[in-house]
Formats: C-alpha cells, structure tokens, sequence
C-alpha cells in the first residue's frame, strides 16, 4: 500500500507542476496587460516581412522531405519504446534477448540504409 | 522530509505542500534562468575580448537581466492582424508548461528531490517532446513567412536529434536496469557512467545541444537568415515565455546529463566531507559553462550538414553503442 | 479517493471535449492540437490506471511523434482551407439515435463485465515487468512488429519519392 501511495503522491507533484507550469504565463501576462500599454495601430499589426509590404500567403506548401524526416522519426521513436524495457529487463532475460534485438535492430538498419541509398536523408 | 511525504497517504494537506514545494523551485528555477542569462553574456564577453554588461547593478551588471524583464513586461504587446489569435497565445503556453514538468522527476540530491517516478527518464524524454509542437504552433499560428519556415526547420531539427538522443541513455539504462533517476545516480557510487560509457556522452552531448537549439546548431534561429524564427512576431511577455522555455530547457538539459553521465550528487574520492548538493551544483555549473563556450567558439552548420549528421552519423553510433553496452555488460557485470 | 474521482472526471472530460472540438473545428491545424488534448489527457487516464510506462509512451508517441507527422503533413498540402459540412436534420437525427443506442448498449455490458482477479501492485517496476513479458512470452509478434515498421518504412519512402519526382521542379521552401 505504501508504494501505490508513492505512485499517487508522484503524480500528484507532476499534476502540480504543470499547474503552475500553465498558472505562470495565465498571472505574468495578466500582470503585464494591466501594465504596459496598449495603443495598436494598423501598422503596428502588420505581418513583419523585412520592411516591405507582406505578399502572398504565408501558409504555403512545404516540401515532401519534412514529412519523410517526421516518419522517420515515429519508427525510431516506435523502436525506442521497445528499446527501453528491453534494457530495464535486460538482467533477467539473458543473453537470448540480445540476440531477438538484433534481428529486431537489424530490420531498422535496413530501413534506414533503405532510405539512405534512395537519397531520403539529404536535405537538399 | 520529502522522501516521508511521498510514502504518506495523499491529501490535500499533502498537495498544497507540493504546490509550495514546486512553487519554491519555480521561483529557483527563475533566479536560475536570470542569472544564466547574464553569465552567459558574461562569459561570451570575456571569450570576446569585451566587457559584457556593466551599468545596471554595479560593476558586474547583477541587475541587467533584471531590467531587461521588467522592460519587456512593460512592452506593447502586438499581435499581427493576419495572424490565427487562438494559437497565436496559446503557443507559448504549450512551449512553457512542458519545460517545467520536466523537472519534476529530476534529483538534485539524497534529500533534495521532487518525486520518485519509476520511468524519470522516459517521462523527461515524452515530456518535453510536447514543448516541439508549441515551437511549431507559434511559428504557424504568426501567419509570418520567416516564423513558418523557422518553426519547420526547428521541428525538424528537434524531432532529428531526439532519436539519437534517446538512443544513446539505453547504454546506461542497460547498466541499472531502472529508468528511475535516483537509481542511475545510485548505480554510479563507484564510477560516473561518463566512463563507462564515453561514446553515449559524446552523442547526447551532441544531441542536447541541438534540441537546445542553440550554437552551432542554431539553424532555426539564424539571424542572418530568418530574423528571429519562430518567434519573430512575439513581442513582450509572450516573447519572453519563449526564452524562459529555452533556458529552462537548458537547466533541465545540464541537470539530466549531470544526472546520467556525471554521477549526480555522488562525490569525487577522497572529498566526501563536501555536501552532495554542492557537488551537484559544480557539476551542473561545469555543464553549463560547457555550453556557452561552445556557443563562443563555434560557427553555425548548414541546414543539409545538420540532417545528414543526425541521421547517417549519430544515430548508427547511437545503435552501435547499444551493442558495445550489451556486451559490455555480458562481459564485466 | 475522492480526489481521484475529480480528477477522472477533469480527464474524461477533456479527452472527450477535445474529441468534439477536433470534429467541430474549422482549420485543419487547430484539429490537430484538439487531438493532441485528447491524447495528453488518455495518457492521463492511463496514469490513474497505474499503467505509467503506456502513459508515457502515449505521450511520446501520439502527442509527440504522430502529432508531429500530422502537422507535417497538413504543411504538404494547402492549409489554409476551412472545411464546411453541412448536414441535414434527418441525418442528424439518425446519427443521435446511433449514439444513444450505443451508449446505453455499452453503458450495460460494461457494467455488467467483470475482468475476474485484478493485478494489484502493477505500479511497482512496471517497465521491467512489461521487457520480461515482452522479450519472453511475445517473442513472435515482438519479431514481426519490426517487419511491419520495415514495411512501413519502405513503403512510406516509395510513396513520397514517386510524390517528389512528380512535382519536379516546382520546389517550394
């Protein structure tokens, strides 16, 4: 019971953190709309290009080598989920589960050697 | 005292405690970010053969950041007509909130400590994952060509860099078996993992420094290039929410590679008399100091170096350490 | 363990508010950042259920990587639209009676399903107990989920390399 009480009172100070970590912004930006001043004009709220007038949309299409690095990112980060209690539970399984995390790192390097013979990881 | 209150029954006494307790390091955590912000221009100026600040609160300048907080709280704050209003203020909340949860897990010595999560690291890691998608909401809701074009290289980049990052604490994960902080900095009584486990220092070194965003891995902020970034249409205090974020992030970054790699709170031989505290506080300092300099001495990458670096560099040295740990570890323990 | 019932409530709610929100909002961005409201607070909820090691992985994965990786792909194409559907009453009424018989159907089985003996100290070395019951009882569909993110991979590569080649030149960025 003492542990499950640990486990409630650690989540009980991450809850607090992060009430104050959204309670700080919400008090310091009130505090400074009662303080500074406020006087907009339509210059003032213009989008900042340089000194000329903004042209265009600025929400435009990007390029498709964004969207690859992000997939690639969630299988990296998909095998690192696999990877951590792999290693937590390393001392109890032995010598055999190395061998199963190679095969399964193994399957990754290809993909990953995969997308670098097709030029994927360039950025230009 | 804390370590009882954790095992206690939770209540409300019991989070209204905790709310004080997270407040006191909040307020530590600000007096932190102020005065690193002057070493920091400090620093750099003696690396530059300049001064630094030196007018505001004595000859050291001990008052500047001070001011300078006070200034941008008194700031007009704008923002643009064409911008998306919702997630235009509510970015730089989704950047911040998150910065400071981390530090929730972290141990700053036997008795100094929040809480005693059982998955620290990967709370850390999941966690500050988020403060990637404030950066990007900031940089797309500013409607701002430069503001977009630098929250996409500075997602890119952080999503980039965290793989290896992650990668390479499996080495000392393997080395505990626990994900808990307080047993990685147990684990190392005897010898700090920085020794053991060199190759895994080097690449998170590496990979902190760009999901710092910072020298020689500032890309998304390039002056010279893209004005500011993603914050190029914040003014005022939303502005400064995005620095504070950047420079608690550099707290919780130099307080975890203490934890991980320095040994924490654990004594150098022969000088156990010192207080672990203070050995925490050196070797964060140390951390810290480490940083700046880099951003003193070294010039900026290219966009297309910094992506084939994470990926066909970093990463495979990254699995190859896993490996060398595995054995490692079959070998000597 | 009052204060765990409001604090499931404040969890439910919002997972199931941000749900509504990402149906009803107009920008294809802001959906975005109502679904990952919705995530933060499921990981939550798996928190409550001394699940800690899936929380966090729903952190990780769905608030930061697949968040990201829509975003990403919102930015591919033009985001600047507003989606407007408009749908009839008969339909409406029709989609509410769906959802009533739903709920009232789940809301019965669920109380009336029993999962027999409970685990009651999962919150103790949770990630070690999930790498033990990983690594040596699924052993094969551990395996075979590395071929289906190679799969993934390979194919994803494919996709967007025809996609590339096809735009050509017109490069924007």
């Amino acid at each position: 019971m003492e542990l499950y009480h640990l486990y409630q009172n650690n989540y009980l100070v991450v809850l607090m953190f992060l009430l104050l970590g959204i309670l700080l912004p919400i008090v310091a930006l009130t505090a400074g709309k009662i303080l500074r001043p406020a006087k907009p004009t339509k210059e003032k709220q213009t989008t900042y290009e340089s000194g000329i007038e903004p042209f265009h949309q600025s929400w435009v299409q990007y390029n498709v080598r964004y969207y690859i690095f992000a997939l690639l990112f969630v299988i990296f980060d998909v095998e690192t989920v696999f990877l951590y209690p792999w290693a937590v539970a390393y001392d109890k399984l032995g010598i055999f589960a190395l061998i199963e995390m190679t095969i399964f790192i193994v399957m990754l390097l290809i993909g990953l050697l995969y997308a670098w013979k097709k030029k994927v990881l360039k950025w230009m | 005292m804390i370590e009882e209150l954790l095992y206690s029954s939770p209540s409300l006494t019991n989070t209204l405690i905790f709310f004080g307790l997270g407040a006191s390091l909040l307020m530590m955590v600000l007096g932190f970010v102020t005065y690193a912000i002057l070493a920091e221009r400090k620093v750099m100026g003696f690396m530059q053969l300049r001064i630094g600040p030196n007018r505001v609160g004595g000859p050291f300048g001990l008052l500047q950041t001070v001011a300078d907080v006070l200034k941008l709280l008194l700031k007009e704050d704008t923002i643009p007509k064409a911008a998306d209003r919702p997630l235009f203020m509510l970015a730089p909340v989704i950047a911040f909130a998150p910065a400071f949860m981390v530090l929730a897990v972290i141990p700053f010595s036997e008795s100094l400590r929040f809480s005693d999560i059982g998955i620290g690291l990967l709370y850390y890691i999941a966690i500050s994952g988020i403060s990637t998608i404030g950066v990007l909401m900031g940089g797309w809701a500013s409607n701002n060509k430069y503001a977009l074009l630098g929250g996409m290289r500075s997602a890119a980049q952080m999503i980039s860099y965290e793989v290896p990052l992650v990668m390479s604490v499996i080495g000392v994960i393997l080395l505990t078996g626990s994900l808990n902080l307080i047993q990685i900095v147990e684990a190392q009584e005897n010898i700090a993992f920085l020794f053991v486990q060199p190759l895994a220092f080097v690449i998170f070194m590496i990979a902190s420094v760009a999901e710092l965003n910072r020298t020689p891995f500032d890309l998304p902020e390039a002056e010279s290039e893209l004005v500011a970034g993603y914050h190029v249409e914040y003014s005022g205090f939303r502005w400064a929410f995005f620095m504070l974020t950047e420079y608690v992030y550099l707290f919780a970054m130099a307080s975890i590679t203490t934890i991980l790699f320095l040994g924490g709170w654990n004594p150098v031989p022969y000088l156990e008399f010192i207080p672990g505290i203070i050995w925490f506080a050196l070797k964060f300092s140390v951390v810290v100091f480490f940083l700046i300099w880099l951003r003193a001495t070294l010039p900026r990458m290219r966009a297309d170096q910094l992506m084939s670096f994470g990926w066909k560099v970093l990463l495979p040295l990254a699995l190859l350490n896993i490996f060398i740990s595995a054995v490692i570890k079959e070998i000597w323990f | 363990m009052n204060g765990e019932l409001i604090l499931f409530f404040v969890l439910a709610l919002v997972a199931i508010g941000s749900g509504i929100l990402m149906l009803n909002l107009t920008k294809v961005v802001h959906m975005v950042i109502a679904l990952v409201f919705t995530f933060l607070s499921i990981a939550g909820l798996y928190v409550m259920l001394s699940a800690e090691f899936v929380a966090f992985v729903q952190v990780l994965i769905y608030s930061g990587a697949i968040t990201i990786i829509m975003l990403f792909g919102i930015m591919l194409t033009r985001h600047d639209d507003k989606t407007e559907t408009k749908i009839g009453v008969p339909r409406m009424i029709l989609v509410l009676t769906g959802i009533v018989a739903f709920f009232v159907v789940m809301f019965f089985q669920i109380n009336d399903l029993s999962f027999g003996e409970q685990a009651a100290d999962l919150h103790v070395d949770n990630t070690e107990k999930i790498g033990i019951a990983l690594y040596s009882k699924y052993v094969i569909p551990f395996e075979l989920t590395s071929v289906l993110l190679l799969v993934a991979l390979v194919g994803a590569i494919i996709l967007a390399k025809r996609d590339d080649e096809d735009k050509g030149a017109e490069d924007n960025e």
